[in-house]
Order: C-alpha cells, then sequence, then structure tokens
C-alpha cells in the first residue's frame, strides 16, 4: 500500500471508494468520478483511492482499467494534471469504516484540500456529484456535505424511521439523509475523524456514516446537503443480516449519545441545513412491500423476547405493544414507536452488559414500525409521504423531555396511554 | 447388696455430675458465642441492608444488566440476598467457633472439615455463579438470534443452551467438591453424546427433507428481503 501511496506525491482532492467484491459495478462509479473531477476541477490535482476490503473478483483490475470513453461528448476540458487512480487494500476490522479510515489518512498524508466518499455500488452516479460533495467544500467552506437524495418512500427504512428523526431531535439539525453513505469532507474535519480513537467498535462497520454526520455536527463543523438526485444502487451487502446492520447502526448512535450527553439536552426543536444543487422530480425504482412476514416477526419477537423488552421499555409501552400486536389492522402510532426508541437508547445507557443483545431485540419492534408505516402510506404520493415523515419527527422532537427524564433517571412521565390509542385505531 | 447398688449410683451420679461440671461451662460458652454471632449476624445484615439501600445496589444490579442475568431467580431484590448471604456466612462462623469449645474429637473433625472444604466451598459456589451468569447471557444471544433468523421455538433453543451451560458449571463444581464425580461426569458425556447422536440422525436422517426445506425458505426469504429492502 505505501509503495502505491507513495507514488502520489499530493492530492488537491481525493475521491475516496470503498469496496468488497464490487467487480460488476465499480468501473462506473470510477469512471463517474474521473469525469466529474476533470469537468469541474481541472486545475486540482486529483486522486481516486479504491479501499478494497480482499475483493476476489478483480474490483481492483476494475478500478485501474476503467476509461472515461468518449471525453469531448462528456465536454472535458483537457485537464491541467491527470487524475491519479490507486487500489488498495485496507486493514484491520473488515467494514466500510476501516475502509473510510484508510481514504482519509491518505488523503491527509498527501494534504488533500476536499474529500469525497461513495459507494462503489452506484448505478445513478453521475459526475455532477462530485462537484455537488467537492464544491462546497473546497469553494464555500463547509466541512461536510451529506447527501439529498430522492429515493422511494420504502426505501432507506433506517433512516426514515430511527436516524433521521432521531438525530433531528437529539441534535437539532435537519440533515436528511445522515447515513446516507456519500459525503463531502473537508481536511479540517478529517483531521479530527483520524485522531478518534473509537475506530475499532461499530464505527468500523455500518456505524461509520452516523459517527460522520454526528460528529461534525456536535463539534460545530460547518454542514450542508447536496441534491444529488436518485439514488441507484445494487442491495447493500446481501450477506449482512438487517439485526447486525441495525445493530451498529443504532450503537454507534446511542454510543455517541452517551458520550455527547451534555450537548444534546439542552437542544430544542431543529433547524434546516443549507442545502445546496438543484431539486427537481425523478422517477424512482419501485419497491414492492409485502408486510405479513415483517408482522409476523413483530408479534412473535414480542413473545419470544419478553424478558428482554420487560426491562428496557417502560410497562406501559409494553403493555400497549402487545395490544397493539393483537389488532387485526396493525398500525404503531408514532408516540408508541418514540417511547419504544427513547427507551432502548435509556437503556443502552444504564445497561453496559448485554448492549449487543439489547440492540439486536430492536429488531422485531423496527420491524412492526416498518410494516406499519408502509400499510398507512401505501397510497400516498412522495410529497404526502415526506409530510407523513415531518410529523413523525415532530413528535420525535416534542417528546424529548421525555427522553431526557429517562435518561437521567427519574420515573417516566405519566400520560395517558388511552388517548395515544384510541387516536390512531382504524 | 443395697452398699453395692448404692455405689453404683452414687460413682454413676458423680461421674454424670463430673460431666455436666466439664461439659456445662463449654456449653454456656458455646451458647453465648452462638449468640454473640447471631448478634453480629443481625447487626451486619441490618447494616448491610441500609448500606446497600444508600448504594443503591439494587438499582445498580437492575441498570447494569447483572441482575437479570441471574434468571427469574434474580428478580429478588439483590442488596437482600446480598445481606442475607453475609449473615449465613457470619452465623455459620459462630456454629462452628461454638462447636470447637467442646474440644471433642467428633466436633474437631466437624470444624476440620469445614474449615478445609470452605476454600473449595467457596470457589465451587464462584463456579456455579459465574457458570449460571454465562448461561443466562448465552440463553438470551441464543434467544435474540433465533427470534431474528425467524427459527421455530427460540424460547426452547435458548433453555437449551442455558440448560446445557449451566449442567457443565455443575459437573465442573462437583468436580471440584469431589461430589459423586463419576455419577456427574458420566451422565454429561451420556447427555453430551446422545444430544449429538440426536441431532447428527435428525439432520441425516429424519428431517433431511425437512432440513432442505427450511433452507430453501430462508433463502427465498434472504432473496426476497434482498430484492424488496434496502434499510440503509
Amino acid at each position: 500500500m505505501d509503495e502505491n501511496v507513495a507514488s502520489v506525491r499530493r492530492a488537491d482532492i481525493v475521491i475516496g471508494i470503498p469496496s468488497y467484491n464490487n467487480a460488476r459495478t465499480i468501473g462506473h462509479v470510477v469512471r463517474a468520478a474521473n469525469a466529474g473531477l476533470l469537468k469541474y476541477f481541472p486545475q486540482f490535482d486529483g486522486l481516486i483511492i479504491n479501499s478494497d476490503g480482499g475483493s476476489t473478483d478483480g474490483t481492483a483490475k476494475a478500478v485501474l482499467e476503467a476509461q472515461v470513453e468518449d471525453s469531448h461528448l462528456l465536454l472535458l476540458e483537457t485537464p491541467k494534471k491527470p487524475v491519479n487512480r490507486l487500489s488498495v487494500p485496507y486493514h484491520g476490522i473488515p467494514g466500510k469504516g476501516s475502509a473510510f479510515r484508510n481514504i482519509f489518512e491518505i488523503a491527509l498524508r498527501l494534504g488533500a484540500k476536499a474529500c469525497a466518499v461513495v459507494d462503489s455500488d452506484l448505478r445513478s452516479i453521475t459526475p455532477e456529484w462530485i462537484d455537488l460533495l467537492i464544491r462546497p467544500v473546497l469553494l464555500h467552506g463547509y466541512d461536510l456535505v451529506t447527501p439529498y437524495y430522492h429515493r422511494h418512500k420504502y426505501d432507506g427504512t433506517i433512516t426514515n424511521n430511527l436516524v433521521y428523526p432521531l438525530t433531528r431531535a437529539l441534535y437539532g439539525k435537519r440533515i436528511r439523509q445522515p447515513i446516507g453513505g456519500d459525503f463531502g469532507l473537508s481536511a479540517r474535519l478529517l483531521s479530527i475523524y483520524t485522531t478518534r480513537n473509537d475506530w475499532e467498535s461499530d464505527v468500523a462497520r455500518y456505524g461509520i456514516d452516523i459517527w460522520l454526520t454526528t460528529l461534525a455536527v456536535v463539534e460545530d463543523f460547518k454542514v450542508c446537503q447536496s441534491v444529488l438526485g436518485a439514488k441507484l444502487h445494487d442491495p447493500k451487502d446481501p450477506g449482512s443480516d438487517l439485526s447486525a446492520m441495525l445493530m451498529q447502526v443504532m450503537g454507534s448512535l446511542f454510543a455517541l449519545m452517551e458520550e455527547y450527553e451534555d450537548r444534546w439536552p439542552d437542544v430544542e426543536g431543529s433547524a434546516p441545513v443549507d442545502l445546496f444543487g438543484f431539486r427537481y422530480d425523478v422517477g424512482v425504482e419501485p419497491v414492492a412491500v409485502t408486510t405479513s412476514r415483517m408482522l409476523d416477526q413483530f408479534r412473535h419477537g414480542l413473545d419470544d423476547l419478553t424478558e428482554i423488552y420487560e426491562e428496557a421499555l417502560e410497562a406501559r409501552t409494553f403493555q400497549q405493544l402487545r395490544e397493539l400486536a393483537g389488532d387485526s389492522v396493525f398500525l404503531l402510532p408514532d408516540e408508541v414507536w418514540v417511547r419504544v426508541v427513547y427507551d432502548f437508547a435509556c437503556r443502552f445507557h444504564r445497561a453496559p452488559v448485554g448492549r449487543g443483545q439489547l440492540l439486536r431485540s430492536l429488531t422485531p419492534l423496527y420491524m412492526g414500525r416498518v410494516a406499519s408505516m408502509v400499510e398507512e402510506t401505501r397510497d400516498m404520493g412522495p410529497q404526502d409521504f415526506e409530510e407523513r415523515m415531518e410529523r413523525a419527527c415532530r413528535i420525535f422532537e416534542e417528546m424529548k423531555p421525555y427522553l431526557i427524564q429517562r435518561w437521567n433517571g427519574a420515573a417516566p412521565l405519566e400520560e395517558e396511554p388511552k388517548e395515544v390509542m384510541q387516536e390512531v385505531k382504524p | 447388696m443395697i452398699q453395692a447398688l448404692q455405689e453404683i449410683l452414687t460413682r454413676a451420679g458423680e461421674t454424670l455430675w463430673e460431666q455436666i461440671v466439664i461439659f456445662v461451662p463449654a456449653l454456656l460458652a458455646a451458647l453465648v458465642i452462638l449468640g454473640v454471632a447471631w448478634a453480629i449476624a443481625w447487626t451486619v445484615r441490618w447494616a448491610s441492608l441500609r448500606l446497600f439501600k444508600v448504594a443503591a445496589l439494587d438499582h445498580f444490579l437492575a441498570d447494569s444488566g447483572l441482575r437479570s442475568m441471574m434468571g427469574r431467580a434474580g428478580r429478588a431484590p439483590g442488596a437482600r440476598l446480598v445481606a442475607s448471604g453475609l449473615y449465613v456466612l457470619i452465623l455459620l462462623g459462630g456454629i462452628l467457633t461454638a462447636l470447637n469449645v467442646f474440644n471433642t474429637r467428633l466436633t474437631g473433625q466437624m470444624v476440620d472439615g469445614v474449615v478445609r472444604l470452605f476454600p473449595r466451598l467457596l470457589t465451587a459456589a464462584a463456579i456455579l455463579l459465574a457458570g449460571f451468569w454465562v448461561a443466562r447471557f448465552l440463553g438470551r444471544e441464543t434467544l435474540v438470534w433465533a427470534s431474528n433468523e425467524e427459527l421455530p421455538h427460540p424460547r426452547r433453543w435458548a433453555a437449551a443452551v442455558r440448560i446445557g451451560v449451566a449442567f457443565v458449571a455443575v459437573v465442573a463444581g462437583a468436580e471440584l467438591l469431589d461430589f459423586a464425580p463419576q455419577v456427574f461426569l458420566t451422565a454429561f458425556i451420556i447427555a453430551g453424546g446422545g444430544a449429538a447422536l440426536a441431532a447428527s440422525l435428525a439432520l441425516g436422517l429424519g428431517t433431511r427433507d425437512a432440513v432442505r426445506q427450511a433452507l430453501t425458505e430462508r433463502q427465498a426469504k434472504a432473496e426476497e428481503e434482498k430484492v424488496l429492502f434496502n434499510h440503509l
């Protein structure tokens, strides 16, 4: 690795692409990144780094051999400086986070002014993505650029039901895709990331995205969003199971809640974050969802994992879940879901033993929430769905005092559970 | 004749009196020791209960997840359990000290036996405690895993793991105490071997089709999820 990196003396802009057996799709991503650098930043030294987790399908070869064809058709200028390309393996815990760490360290070593990371399975990436991720950092003084995609309403369910509303309620910033996976970063922020000592945790895997976003927000770095259009990509690491993914993302999020527990309780409400790029409507791939299996998992989980839920959840919340599970038409009200999430966060905070079990036991409840949202929004268009999401987010914000009270070990607030149930029952 | 009888009775009475004279002070001393030990034990239990209450031991055990690891039995307040343990230990010490006062061969052997056994008893208790804790932890791991993998009867899987690990702890404890080691070891080998054989037969013969079907279904489910969902 060092020999490869040593062959490059410096780079103003680094585009990082983490990969593991993505030979089929990574060529397109590299071509788009290359064209983006040539088209929008021809005056800068550009470098594309593929940080690979030991692919055996020729991913590295695909990276190094990808060519920008028909450059005149892309209206590319003759570059003042060529774009270098590296494919290097990363070491340590296998996962996206470790790949990012490798990219960040190389970018800092080469004196990069801006860095962008993009997924290797993207099918909708265009050269404009590079401009939208890099320009706010390079020319407008932002430290973190998060993506703003058009996604199908049932795409990104962890984002919609957990990460976005919770991050927004905690830290007061409306970052719509906090775990989008494609980011633009400043050198200043990279140096903060690389000096942290929690890389050997969930951050090394799927916990990386929320970690990047949260740290930038709580450490008062300048954050913005860029409209990237539609996000079309291959299924995310089909080998990894949902439960592990959920555990890593939520583990990272809850751990950061603990670390910054002196910051988020004082935040009230939320504010929009600067949004760059041209907003336009775009068709997205339809996602067909059947909820029966998800509901089965929810109901069975509720029965099987009673002993864990009794400890984690407030008695009233657990009782409500049991009652709702028996309904013929299942709908999980926002208020109950928010209490579930907040109770899990507090349990995580109070019980250092068995945190992995706790986080994995969230899966059936999450499935119930997703099934409920799918049923509730089945006939909604994108605009109505966003409004529905906004309503859920506001409830996360309004119920924050409940979280603070529980987090500090006080008895739960007394509310009338019946009201909530009556409000939402069909 | 009457005189001889009188002498025998007098001698018996004297012997009895001598023994009473020897025994009663020891008995009184033993009773006093027992009383003091009980008083100390009671005081320690009372004080420790209050101390634990102030230190919020129950909250700590519950919040740290340690209490839950002890299973349903662990739902008893931890502070009371610890205080009662101290009470029993001090009382046991008092009983042993009281027995030692009599200085007879029998009491000496009893005290010797208990004193010699005590470290091993403590070690065995620690093994059992740790074993049950691990059993509970692994049982829960299995429960959550089986539930998320949508396997049938997750609780039974968890119970099997819990019982298996707890049994290993019991065998280790019994081995340490030299308590019917062959019986436990044999039972362990039979149970382990039986379980392995049953699993092999079930997988190899009886449920071959069922396993194939289950695997196919799982694969289909994975494919379905792969196509339908991108959670991040």
